[in-house]
């Protein structure tokens, strides 16, 4: 269960529409559990994840803590051709950011 | 002495078009979308029940419990072995989607995730969910000003909100 290096994104064009799946990594800790010396291990957590295609944004997901470790979406964008550009930026609580990018297959 | 009183008058004056302006284009609605969606919503994440999380997140609304959402949790249905990380699957034949609203009711802050859809987006939406013990799963769907929701219970083997 250790945590992917990176974050990963597929988009695959499949009959007209294109599918796109992404995988953060990221811990999500909801500020609840304690580690092993039984100090509680501070919340951090992406709360907001945006995607665009091309320079269109398309989708905003706001995440609680109770979105699972190791942030999984997957979902459909209507139409759209090969070669376009998904990008996808997050955000956290503490400000950290991310951001990466795949070609549409 | 006049040009003291001229002076002030006019800086009145300024101060009052810049604020009519400004009061004209919030009222215009031009400043309200990005600067709502760039903001996280913290009542309805921090809510503590379902229905403060609903009424922070979507104000006040009826809710239909409608078919026409397909909702699934858990792999297989309505069952996860490790609540840490379960599957959700959001299906609908609904049009002009807005909103999307996960809530697990037993959790400690049951609004788990909140999506907001453009046109260009369509279901399913796959995700997943942290489950803290046997709980229903809630989804919530605004499309075209109304609200549907469909509730699963699921049984959880290991808490998952640690």
């Amino acid at each position: 269960m250790g945590l992917p290096r990176k974050d990963r994104i597929r988009a695959k064009l499949k009959s007209e529409n294109t599918t796109v799946r992404v995988l953060l990594a990221h811990p999500m800790h909801t500020g609840r559990a304690k580690d092993e010396a039984d100090t509680l291990i501070p919340a951090e957590f992406i709360q907001d994840i945006r995607c665009w295609r091309n320079d269109e944004e398309v989708l905003t997901i706001k995440c609680g803590t109770a979105t699972a470790r190791n942030p999984y979406f997957s979902f459909q964008l209507v139409g759209g051709k090969q070669g376009d550009m998904i990008t996808i930026r997050w955000v956290d609580n503490r400000g950290a950011k991310g951001t990466t990018e795949t070609v549409v297959k | 002495m006049t040009d003291d009183i001229m002076q002030q008058r006019r800086a009145i004056l300024k101060g009052a078009i810049s604020a009519s302006t400004l009061a004209l284009v919030a009222a215009s609605g031009l400043l309200l979308p990005r600067q709502l969606l760039a903001h996280w919503p913290k009542n309805a994440f921090n809510a503590e029940t379902v229905e403060d999380a609903l009424l922070a997140l979507l104000g006040e609304a009826d809710i239909a419990d409608d078919a026409a959402l397909n909702f699934k949790v858990g792999s297989p249905p309505s069952y996860a072995i490790n609540g840490a990380s379960v599957p959700i699957q959001i299906q609908s034949d609904l049009n002009n989607i807005e909103r999307i609203a996960v809530l697990v009711e037993n959790n400690p802050f049951p609004l788990a995730m909140s999506l907001e859809l453009t046109p260009a987006v369509s279901l399913p939406i796959k995700s997943m969910i942290k489950i803290r013990e046997d709980s229903p799963v809630i989804a919530i769907i605004r499309a075209e000003g109304k609200l549907y929701k469909t509730s699963r219970f699921v049984e959880v083997d290991i808490g998952g909100c640690g």
